[in-house]
């Protein structure tokens, strides 16, 4: 038995392409897929400094997300709610920010992992009931309930770990 | 042929055979029919018969002897080369199920092309319903009139319409003047429904009066619509058609007619399908059909197999001339080899429990039979025999390219085909899942826009439960033109795993 790499499907030995999503499953040229979907960043906001102020819209408060290990900053646009996770191929559903390009895939971040909605002028967030989990500084928070967030905060979607940014 | 089978028959093995290919078919006989595996009734006359045939020709003064008794034909060279490549060199021995592809080449030999031509017999079987009217029947009329005027002077053209019913508008047996049938032709009206069956009968019946087996005899139905409850009483000209080598092809213009039907109907007899999306498409499909009828080196072909144990013949496809997934069975209609291109078949076998006490698998032993036009009374039969060594290490070597490339563009066609039957079953979530994955694959491919229909169809598999009847048709028939392909010749694949079968 095989497993195919790319849906997980299991295949029969001697099975050259999965039958189940077509990936090729022997030799070392693998195909590439193209993603169908693509989301866009907006540039303004991307500063290396961490400690830079976001600046922003100036009526009410906005946050932005801080990816740990590359440093990156990104800018929340200023919707009520906001689905985080990782674009993978074939799906019709996606998530508004992408996280792929910060090695989403290794760090067990789920397509759909996380949602963060605001209400009034205060954000919260959400397991969206993934696999590996969400933790808010350091605590595992259970599916499906939303949580308060603070400037600062730091959340793990699996083992990526992005910080909040909050200016009110 | 009504002989009976020689020795070299009862062993599976061609009249040249070396002494290993002798001892190959014997030993693998043998293992299967032995009493003490095999209960089936007869099996132990069978056993008996391969144990004399291996007692003669294994000696060689007795094989002499035997071969001067046997016709002549017999011992010319094969019309046909036979050669095959596999996906594996060998077959580890395992309990659990695995998957080998075997993908066979079939050429004419040089020097045996047929200096005559072959006289054609065809029949049109037109649908002349209401919906017909307009641009595609003045088409088809068009087009038909040319396929009268490419016409030679011995081919005979009969032409049958129908709607709800069918009339002969031109008899085939009359022969008349080309400016009369020119005439009958344009006079073609449009009015009715759609009764398949009533124009495929009429069409079926005219050809077998002025069918000859020097002939080469094919129909050619053309039609826009379906045709309700006899589907059952077509597929059974069709089987009559294949039994007397009768041809027959299809053109399903727009997208109302039933492709799984005519399909069918068509890989009966070896023949081909063909969608047409425009008017001209018809011009280019009933001027290729008239050539390739003309230019086939030999016709009818047909492997007859039997099922080898532990070996399942899960999935056969025809990637060379005109694609189409084939009908396994012991009886597969492998359909025509061209004079000028390879006839390419793919093979997908499932094997159980390969034990580590054999040393080889047979996959299959059968023969294919075919007929060469110009000889045609002569029944031409060449011996198959697929068999994969057996080791206890698995084989961590890459497939033949050409088998990857085959399969690569098939396992999209075979997709699509799995969404069908998935919707059929009513697991809309999986075929909802492998039509996105689907069009991610023809996006690699760089087809963006089957990929964008593959995606609209996926949303009408959640919302409809079904594909739409053209996205449908463009899907399964867009993936197999995918295929053909140009296979690197056989010189290009690695020695051990190129086995001769001549």
């Amino acid at each position: 038995m095989i497993t195919c790499p790319n849906c997980h499907h299991e295949a029969l030995d001697g099975e050259i392409f999965c039958s189940n999503c077509g990936a090729q499953l022997v030799g070392h040229e693998r195909q590439r897929t193209q993603a169908i979907h693509e989301t866009d960043f907006p540039d303004e906001l991307k500063k290396p400094n961490v400690d830079a102020p976001v600046s922003q819209s100036k009526i009410g408060s906005v946050l932005a997300l801080y990816i740990l290990d590359s440093g990156q900053i990104l800018p929340l646009s200023d919707r009520n709610e906001i689905t985080i996770g990782r674009v993978s191929e074939g799906q019709t559903v996606l998530p508004d920010i992408d996280l792929s390009p910060y090695k989403a895939y290794e760090k067990g971040v789920s397509r759909l992992h996380i949602s963060i909605k605001k209400v009034d002028q205060n954000y919260t967030v959400t397991d969206l009931g993934t696999v590996n989990g969400t933790q808010l500084n350091g605590k595992k928070i259970v599916s499906g309930q939303s949580f308060q967030l603070e400037n600062g905060d730091i959340l793990s979607l699996g083992k990526l770990k992005i910080q909040t940014l909050i200016r009110r | 042929m009504g002989l009976e089978p020689n020795y070299y028959d009862r062993l599976g093995i061609p009249v040249n055979a070396s002494t290993d290919e002798l001892r190959s078919a014997y030993r693998g006989a043998a293992r299967r029919l032995h009493p003490d595996t095999n209960v089936e009734p007869g099996a132990t006359e069978m056993f008996l018969d391969v144990q004399e045939a291996y007692a003669v020709i294994s000696d060689q003064a007795k094989r002499a002897a035997y071969d001067a008794t046997l016709p002549p034909e017999l011992f010319t060279d094969p019309p046909v080369k036979l050669s095959a490549l596999y996906s594996r060199g060998k077959i580890p021995a395992s309990k659990e199920p695995q998957l080998i592809y075997t993908l066979l080449e079939l050429k004419p030999i040089q020097g045996n092309q047929p200096t005559s031509h072959e006289p054609l017999n065809i029949c049109l079987v037109l649908d002349c319903s209401t919906s017909m009217q307009g641009v595609y029947m003045d088409t088809l009329k068009a087009a038909s009139i040319e396929l009268l005027h490419r016409l030679r002077a011995t081919d005979v053209l009969s032409i049958v319409s129908f709607n709800d019913r069918a009339q002969v508008v031109v008899p085939g047996g009359l022969r008349l003047e080309r400016s009369k049938i020119e005439t009958s032709i344009r006079m073609l009206n449009t009015g009715g429904g759609t009764e398949i069956y009533q124009g495929l009968k009429t069409g079926y019946t005219e050809m077998s009066h002025i069918k000859r087996p020097d002939c080469i005899n094919h129909l050619i139905l053309v039609t826009d619509g379906r045709t309700y409850g006899d589907e059952e009483a077509c597929l059974e000209i069709g089987r009559q058609a294949q039994i007397e080598q009768i041809g027959i092809s299809a053109l399903g213009i727009g997208n109302k007619w039933n492709d799984e039907f005519l399909d069918r109907l068509t890989s009966l007899t070896g023949g081909t399908s063909f969608y047409v999306r425009e008017p001209g498409d018809i011009r280019i499909f009933l001027k290729e059909k008239l050539y390739k009828l003309g230019h086939s080196f030999a016709n009818q072909i047909i492997f007859k197999h039997e099922k080898m144990p532990n070996v399942d013949l899960q999935y056969a496809f025809r990637l060379q001339p005109d694609a189409a997934s084939l009908e396994t069975g012991n009886q597969m209609v492998w359909g025509s080899l061209p004079r000028e291109e390879k006839l390419l078949i793919l093979l997908e076998f499932l094997v159980q429990n390969v034990s580590s006490s054999i040393d080889e698998l047979e996959l299959v032993t059968g023969r294919i039979n075919f007929k060469i036009p110009g000889r045609a009374t002569l029944s031409y039969s060449q011996p198959l025999r697929l068999v994969r060594p057996v080791s206890r290490e698995t084989d961590a070597e890459l497939p033949p390219l050409a088998i990857m490339q085959a399969l690569s563009k098939l396992t999209l066609y075979r997709m699509q085909e799995k969404v069908r039957q998935e919707i059929e079953a009513g697991n809309i979530e999986a075929a909802t899942s492998r039509m996105q994955f689907l069009a991610t694959n023809l996006l690699a491919k760089g087809e963006k826009d089957l990929a964008r229909t593959a995606l609209r169809e996926a949303v009408n598999i959640q919302s409809m439960r079904g594909l739409s009847e053209e996205g449908g048709k463009q899907i399964k028939y867009g993936t197999r033109a995918l295929l053909p392909f140009n296979v690197p010749s056989s010189s290009g694949a690695p020695e051990e795993r190129h086995h001769q079968t001549d």
